[in-house]
This record gives C-alpha cells, sequence and structure tokens, in this order.
C-alpha cells in the first residue's frame, strides 16, 4: 500500500508551507496524478485521513485527487502527447502512437503532484 | 481576521524522494561506486541470488548490501555469511524502499569503505517501481515457477529496468518455460537485457556480474 507513503509525503509538504504561511489550518489539499500511477484514489484518502487524524492542523482539511490523461513520447518519431485509443491485446500501458502507429513509446509518469492547497491564515 | 488563501504549489509528491536518489546517485558516481536496485517478488530468489554475487565478488570487492523487508533479519543475515556487509531495514508494513531509508543506512556508514552497492528491495512487483532509491541500474528478478504472464501481468516495473533476469532457470523443462517471459521482456522494453540464471547452480551468476559493468575476477 504505497498510498500511505504518498499521503505522508503530501502531509510533509504542506506541513512545511502551513510553516512558511503560518497558516491557522489547512482546508484543502489538491492533487493530480496520471492514469497509470497505481494510485487507489479510496486507499489514498484513507491513508490520509489516518495520518492527520492527530494533526491539530489538517483536522478539518479534505484531501481531492485529480486523474490526468496518459501522456506518451513516442521513441520513434518523437511525439509527444496522448496515447493512441487502440489498445494492445498483448501488453497493457504498451501505447501506439497516434503520428506513426508505432508501438516503441516511452509512457510519460505523471507522479502524484501537489496542484493547490487552501489555508485559513490569521491577519 | 481569518482569511482563506490558495497556495499554488505544483510540485510532486514524490520530489523529496526523487532529489534525495538524485544525490545518492550523484555521490556515488564521484566516488566511483557502482549501486544496484534489485526488486522482484517475493520468492523469486533475489536473496540467493545476491548471497550468490556476494561470494564471488566479496574475495576481490568490499560489497555493501542494504535489506527491505516488512520484518526480521533473515536476508540480512544470510547475505552476510557471504563476505558482504549488510544491514536490514524493516518497514513495517511499507511495501518498498525509498530514498530517504537508503540515506539514512549511508549515513551511518563511510562510503569510501566499499565498491559496490546493492539494495535488496520488498518483495513486490508493483510499489517499488514508482519509488526512485538511486540505484546506477534497475534490475527486475522473476523465476519461472510465478509463471509465464509475469511481464504482462507488471507492465510497469519492467518499462522502467534495464536489466531483467529470469530466474531458476535450472528448472527450465516441460513443466516450466523461460521462453515467453524473455520474450515479453524485451517486447515491453526495447534494449532491455535479459538474462536466464538459477542462483541455486550458479547458472548465468557470471553474465549478470559481467553485465552489472563489474570486473571479474
Amino acid at each position: 500500500m504505497h498510498e500511505y507513503s504518498l499521503a505522508v509525503a503530501i502531509v510533509d509538504q504542506v506541513k512545511e508551507i502551513v510553516k512558511e504561511y503560518n497558516a491557522n489550518s489547512v482546508k484543502k489539499i489538491t492533487v493530480s496524478a496520471g492514469p497509470y500511477e497505481m494510485v487507489i484514489p479510496e486507499l489514498l484518502y484513507e491513508a490520509y485521513d489516518i495520518i492527520i487524524d492527530n494533526l491539530d492542523k489538517f483536522k478539518e482539511s479534505k484531501l481531492e485527487l485529480i486523474m490526468k490523461t496518459a501522456e506518451i513520447t513516442c521513441l520513434n518519431c518523437d511525439y509527444k502527447g496522448e496515447p493512441s485509443k487502440e489498445g494492445d491485446d498483448e501488453f497493457a500501458f504498451n501505447f501506439k502512437c497516434p503520428k506513426c502507429d508505432s508501438r516503441d513509446t516511452h509512457l510519460n509518469m505523471q507522479y502524484l503532484t501537489i496542484e493547490t492547497v487552501d489555508l485559513e491564515i490569521l491577519e | 481576521m481569518v482569511k482563506e488563501k490558495k497556495i499554488v504549489v505544483k510540485k510532486q509528491a514524490y520530489i523529496v524522494n526523487d532529489e534525495i536518489a538524485d544525490q545518492i546517485r550523484s555521490e556515488m558516481k564521484e566516488k566511483n561506486k557502482l549501486f544496484f536496485n534489485v526488486m522482484g517478488s517475493i520468492g523469486a530468489g533475489k536473496t540467493l541470488l545476491l548471497e550468490r554475487i556476494a561470494e564471488k565478488l566479496s574475495t576481490k570487492y568490499r560489497v555493501f548490501v542494504i535489506n527491505g523487508d516488512v520484518a526480521t533479519t533473515i536476508d540480512a543475515d544470510r547475505i552476510a555469511k557471504q563476505g558482504a556487509t549488510t544491514v536490514q531495514i524493516n518497514t513495517g508494513g511499507g511495501c518498498h524502499l525509498t530514498a530517504k531509508l537508503i540515506r539514512i543506512e549511508l549515513d551511518k556508514i563511510d562510503i569510501n569503505n566499499y565498491d559496490i552497492f546493492f539494495a535488496e528491495n520488498v518483495g513486490n512487483l508493483i510499489c517499488p517501481s514508482s519509488w526512485d532509491i538511486g540505484g546506477q541500474l534497475n534490475i527486475v528478478v522473476v523465476s519461472i515457477t510465478e509463471g509465464e504472464y509475469v511481464v504482462k501481468k507488471h507492465p510497469i516495473i519492467f518499462k522502467g529496468a534495464d536489466i531483467a533476469i529470469i530466474n531458476k532457470c535450472d528448472l527450465e523443462g516441460p513443466d516450466f518455460d523461460s521462453k515467453v517471459l524473455r520474450e515479453d521482456a524485451v517486447k515491453i522494453k526495447s534494449g532491455m537485457k535479459v538474462i536466464c540464471t538459477s542462483a541455486k547452480t550458479g547458472l548465468g551468476v557470471d553474465e549478470l556480474i559481467k553485465t552489472l559493468g563489474i570486473k571479474f575476477p
């Protein structure tokens, strides 16, 4: 369950942001990930809730995960973008280039990214 | 007065891990050391393979092995008997090693006292593929007893690997066949180096050592 490690990584980074802005509390964290990052949203949410349970400044916060579309780089023609919709019967994630039809493609990992953090700040 | 503020971050959650991994890789290169990340499922034969490698290399090199497991020091103890210095990381439920865990162990030793480093990742073909631990090469070990569809079922870890080891090839015969695994590993990643080994008999271990760029004997 690497979602727990991911949730820890998210909270660790946001803790630094909370310090930087001297925030009173965190309201919402929006994160995004590609479709092949092996992130199961429910497990990520569960792990997040466990981690923030004893963190006063995070207690009222919500985590939101936005799933992105896949992106490939074609090693044959250098195309970069969404893969062809046509799948591969033999290999999952072995995407086809929509430009030159090559399957010699690299799946660009769109690692879990912290997009925005909504903070409550005392001024 | 209380105000709400939206902060645009746009930072990868893995960024701290990846920075540490890059730093480990740079340090190893700068100090002329080799560091390999050995991944594979439970029971693929990673530990026995590392025992064979340690047994051979320890006659010429100072080998340091970091073992990752949820619990126990069984693997580290086994490899230590073959002449390597070992340390066991117990992840306590975590399903993979991270660059930070590796850094903590490297900080406890003087890297200059060793020549070659291996990390045996937690037995798992899923999570370790997402976490860069700073190795110069990623090695995936599968065994023919796991079935011929292992590569097809776990394409991401093979996409990210440099070397695929098909282990337990001494069992090659009517019941177990390495052909599909070997072919799939190359199909899933062009240029993949595939080596058939038997950690039990020593088959292919010399070829693996050579492929890792280690001069031996």
